[in-house]
């Protein structure tokens, strides 16, 4: 299964909506996530691969906001590099580079 | 209606378990986080905390008393002694049959119940140690004082996560005022310092990597701590007529819930909890001068309580010193609410206020005066000590100068 389809159906799953209402664009947000709901998204997604993802609380929360005010949530890489931790299609991203980082270790 | 004032304090902390080294360690912004050494430390990615590194049990009990109590009595039973001995409090056999015994505590024995989970599924191991059931019931601590020290009026524990050394020291501040009781020993106390509770707490990604910074710009989340704070709370007529020292006289008590997000702060709830403390107290937002915030070092709580202060204080809240002892003292949970307010009383009686430590940059959230980093000698002729509990359960405590 592409990671892709894992995290919309993880995802799905903890939010309890049918899998084909996500696409890759579609924002967490506009799902109706709570910060909680994305640390579980996280958690689950990390005991998948068994990978770690570095998303702090506090930008899960401003992930989900509404009306955030402009600044995208992102989740800070081990190489301090943020990246951008708001759509479906994001999260799939963050995973297939950890996916890849600890394959090629 | 008694006035109620505090003549005995007793503390067990990071920094320091007596009251003179817990307070010169406060006002010069000495933190007492550092390594983690109580556990091993291979499976935590945090390895900081705010731990008691001076306390050795064998100091205080014998051995075989000590098998019966867990980290967290033990850090109650100590510091309820030293308070009972600052008050130079002599209970006759009337006054102990009326004692209140009234602690606050959020995670039970948790030394206890690790090391018997871990006997069990860990080790596969039969049976567990016959003492777990007494070592880990969060009433434990509360129990063991009251034989201690032979208390045998009303008493119980109050669990509201962060708040329950504030809820319990309410509760018993409203005993001695309406006469149920007539002295009362009150605090909190907490010892979760072990691996469970860390690899809980860092799935909840609020912990700092670094360190405690309240209210600045450049804070990373909180750090858990550990410690006890016990009170020696009397009618201050007795107080008087008995010549005991008194540190500051409780004034109200404002409690409230959020009834919103089971993490975030609400401003609004947490500013119900102070104004119904002032309103309580007959105090004038604008004849508060201190406030010791909740201030844990997170983004969201730190941000939502000067909101929250911002509401309840009005324009008042432009003259307020502010300040966290969490930046020193850790997050210790169910003990935060009593060592906090150990701080407050102290803060009155020194009339110093105490600094927010590791403060860096002022964050245009963040927008109050929170006393960065050196310490205050000031009037304060009244104070507010705050806690704001996961959950949304908000408990506040404003008192006086003695």
């Amino acid at each position: 299964m592409a990671i892709i389809d894992d995290v919309r159906s993880i995802i799905a799953n903890s939010l309890k909506l049918p899998v084909e209402k996500l696409t890759p664009e579609t924002r967490l947000e506009d799902l109706g996530a709570e910060s909680l709901d994305v640390i579980e998204i996280v958690f689950a997604l990390e005991e998948k691969y068994d990978i770690a993802i570095p998303l702090r609380a506090d930008e899960a929360t401003r992930l989900v906001q509404s009306g955030a005010g402009g600044a995208p949530a992102k989740s800070n890489q081990s190489d301090g590099q943020d990246v951008p931790f708001s759509t479906v299609g994001d999260v799939a991203e963050i995973v297939e580079k950890l996916v890849a980082a600890k394959a090629s270790k | 209606m008694n006035r109620v004032v505090i003549t005995g304090i007793g503390v067990v902390t990071p920094i320091g378990s007596t009251r003179e080294k817990f307070w010169s360690a406060l006002v010069e912004a000495r933190s007492g986080i550092g390594p983690i050494t109580i556990v091993p430390t291979e499976r935590l990615n945090i390895r900081i905390a705010a731990q008691v590194r001076d306390f050795n049990p064998a100091d205080h009990f014998d051995p075989k008393r000590e098998n019966l109590l867990d980290r967290f009595s033990q850090f109650a039973v100590v510091a309820a002694r030293a308070a009972v001995r600052d008050a130079q409090l002599e209970l006759s056999e009337e006054i102990a049959l009326h004692a209140a015994t009234i602690i606050g505590n959020s995670s039970g024995g948790m030394t206890t119940m690790d090391d018997c989970y871990y006997r069990l599924y860990a080790q596969n191991m039969p049976r567990a140690h016959p003492l777990s059931i007494p070592r880990l019931m969060s009433n434990a601590a509360c129990s063991l004082v009251s034989m201690d020290l032979g208390l045998k009026g009303p008493a119980f524990t109050v669990a509201s996560a962060c708040s329950s050394g504030t809820h319990a020291i309410g509760q018993a501040f409203q005993m001695v005022r309406t006469g149920q009781a007539p002295i009362a020993l009150t605090g909190g106390t907490e010892a979760c310092l072990t691996v469970g509770p860390f690899k809980a707490w860092e799935a909840l990604r609020v912990l700092s990597t670094d360190t405690c910074r309240p209210f600045s710009r450049t804070r990373s989340g909180l750090v858990l701590g550990e410690g006890a704070a016990m009170f020696v709370l009397e009618s201050r007529e007795r107080a008087m007529a008995r010549g005991a020292p008194i540190y500051a006289e409780l004034l109200g008590f404002g409690m409230s819930a959020d009834a919103a997000d089971i993490t975030a702060i609400d401003p609004d709830g947490a500013a119900r909890a102070m104004r119904a403390a002032l309103v309580d107290a007959k105090v004038n937002p604008a004849d508060v001068d201190y406030v010791n915030a909740h201030g844990t070092g997170t983004l969201l709580n730190d941000k939502g309580e000067t909101a929250a202060l911002r509401k309840a204080f009005g324009d008042s809240a432009e003259q307020l010193a502010v300040s966290s002892s969490k930046a020193v003292l850790g997050h210790s949970l169910g003990a935060a609410g009593a060592l906090e307010l150990a701080a407050t009383a102290l803060a009155l009686h020194h009339q110093t206020i105490p600094p927010t430590a590791n403060f860096e940059e002022s964050d245009p959230e963040c927008d109050l005066d929170y006393v960065p980093n050196t310490a205050r000698n000031a009037p304060i002729q009244n104070a507010m000590s705050s806690s704001f509990a996961f959950g949304g359960l908000n408990a506040v405590l404003v008192l006086g100068r003695a």
